[in-house]
């Protein structure tokens, strides 16, 4: 290997200063002729500077506003070798380490950057290998954004004044179709929204809200208890709270078992 | 001729209102004469038929009425008055149980809440940064070091001191907490906090300020790339005390979960004050969040002659 081969260029992102500058210095003192080109601050300037400076390296901090430093990846893979940088994240070493993908730790230790800068030196001026699944796994297997599972609605907007108010569906006791409006029913207060029941039955996760009347989506967990009355209707009792909800014939299937 | 119909359909229906009504009260009344009956100790009910012997043999007794009515309730009392009675101690206890629960619960979410808070990725980034900054600017380092001390002696449960209650506190292990933001985020982070200095001393659970504070970050400013700003504001309305957390970040999603720190803090509010306190979450129409903690107003009386 010759020394010319040894002048690398890479770019760093991460969305904090002084780590930037740990991580420029600490690689000054490992690999004195890589060239720092840019730096950038968050996922999407890191992918538009390397496509400006066509870096052979880019080491990405995993969480930075814009896209993640995974999301950057897979913009990059395939023009540069890529060195994941992060505190903490237990959940992506692990990945890392089976995907065979190159990380550090911060603080960045001058040992392990040392191993890196070698493995990266005997990388340079070859094409970088095809990480496309690993990544993609990561994606997909990261909690915070697992796309298999289906999003319900978690916050009901309603007009208040000037104001929109977000009520968490955990606060809510029941909806009731009022006329034109849906009475949002919490434990202390209630909100009219335009939102009709059949799209809120629709977007509410199922196993939360039970449809118990044609007028009706109750919160399962709210239900104190099920009772008949003299005619022999099926009564639902609110938990802390006075109203009884009557079960249409349609759905008295849901107590069954109770 | 329709209008007769009408008129009469009302009064049937009024009619069978009626029916109804006494229905139910006559069915009220049984029931309780019933849970009556069950819970009489059999002295007292030997020493009330022995009055209704003696009033029956007077001359107005109506003998076969008393002697029907002591049949009935000693059969009651046998055959169903025990099961009755065991059901209705029974509702009683776990009546008693709830309230008792109601403690456990409130000592599981304060402990929830304090466990589950030092968030291993800000302690991990705090520590990294202090490595960094001993290097280039040691100074700096130190202020940053005494900042994580405070923010995790007020976090840690074991290490809360006591008397941490007042809004005062909390709002000086925020500034450590919003200290040590401001180091890592730089520019993208501004903090404005406006509390009168009377309110200081007031009364406030712990951990509540912290986790909108952080709700506000993690979610509204950290992942907006420009950054923003968080507004903290306190003020006294009709003897409410109202605590606001402002973001101008990107929002809501209104898919995502509230988190378990916004659940906690609405738990622990319906615990320690029932109805009369609140947490709001807006959302502005301009941006960001805003989010409003609403709670009967605690002056501490002794503080002005303290201070």
């Amino acid at each position: 290997m010759n020394t010319t081969a040894l002048r690398g260029r890479a770019l760093i992102a991460d969305d904090e200063e002084a780590m930037r500058a740990q991580l420029r210095s600490r690689l000054h003192e490992a690999w004195p002729e890589l060239e720092i080109v840019a730096e950038a601050s968050n996922g999407i300037e890191a992918v538009a500077l390397a496509g400006q400076h066509q870096p052979d390296i880019v080491f990405l901090d995993i969480r930075m506003p814009g896209l993640s430093g995974i999301e950057a990846a897979r913009m990059l893979f395939n023009r540069c070798h890529l060195v994941f940088v992060t505190a903490y994240d237990q959940y992506a070493i692990e990945a890392f380490e089976q995907g065979a993908l190159d990380y550090l730790l911060k603080p960045v230790s001058a040992e392990r950057l040392k191993t890196t800068c070698a493995r990266l030196q005997t990388l340079l001026g070859k094409q970088p290998a095809n990480i496309e699944r690993q990544l993609s796994a990561l994606l997909l297997g990261r909690p915070a954004a697992s796309a298999a599972k289906p999003e319900y609605l978690r916050w009901i907007q309603a007009v208040v004044g000037n104001n929109l108010r977000m009520i968490s569906t955990r606060e809510v006791l029941f909806f009731r179709a009022d006329e034109k409006y849906t009475r949002v029913q919490t434990e202390q207060s209630e909100f009219l929204i335009r939102k009709t029941l059949k799209e809120l039955a629709d977007e509410l996760d199922p196993d939360e809200f039970w449809r118990i009347h044609r007028s009706t989506l109750v919160r399962v967990d709210a239900i104190a208890e099920v009772t008949r009355d003299l005619r022999g209707r099926q009564m639902v009792t609110i938990r802390n709270f006075g109203e009884q909800l009557e079960v249409s014939r349609g759905h008295t299937h849901l107590f069954q078992q109770m | 001729m329709i209008q007769r119909a009408k008129t009469s359909g009302g009064n049937a229906n009024r009619l069978l209102g009626l029916v109804r009504e006494v229905g139910d009260t006559a069915s009220a009344l049984w029931w309780r004469f019933f849970d009556w009956l069950a819970q009489v100790p059999w002295r007292k009910l030997f020493v009330i038929w022995f009055l209704l012997v003696l009033v029956s043999a007077t001359p107005f007794g109506m003998h076969k009425q008393a002697v029907a009515f002591i049949v009935m309730s000693f059969g009651l009392k046998v055959l169903a008055g025990g099961k009755r009675k065991a059901e209705i101690e029974a509702r009683e206890a776990s009546t008693q149980a709830g309230e008792e629960s109601l403690e456990r619960r409130l000592a599981e979410a304060q402990l929830a809440a304090l466990q589950a808070q030092v968030e291993p990725h800000f302690l991990f980034n705090t520590l990294a940064l202090i490595g960094q900054l001993i290097e280039t600017d040691p100074p700096q380092a130190a202020r940053i070091h005494t900042h994580l001390i405070e923010y995790l002696r007020a976090t840690l449960p074991q290490m809360r001191a006591k008397g941490s209650g007042t809004l005062g506190r909390q709002l000086d292990m925020s500034r450590a907490y919003l200290a040590i933001m401001q180091a890592r985020m730089r520019s993208r982070l501004a903090v404005s906090i406006d509390v009168p200095h009377e309110m200081m001393s007031a009364t406030f659970p712990p951990m509540m300020l912290q986790i909108l504070i952080e709700n506000a970050i993690k979610h509204g400013l950290e992942p907006k790339v420009e950054g923003g700003r968080i507004d903290i504001r306190a003020r006294v309305e009709s003897q409410m005390m109202v605590v606001e957390v402002c973001d101008d970040g990107v929002g809501f999603n209104v898919h995502a979960g509230d988190g378990v720190g916004l659940n906690n803090v609405r738990e622990r509010l319906r615990i320690l004050y029932g109805n009369r306190a609140q947490l709001l979450i807006e959302a502005p129409f301009d941006g960001g969040a805003r989010a409003t903690i609403r709670l009967p107003y605690a002056p501490d009386i002794f503080a002005a002659r303290a201070a």
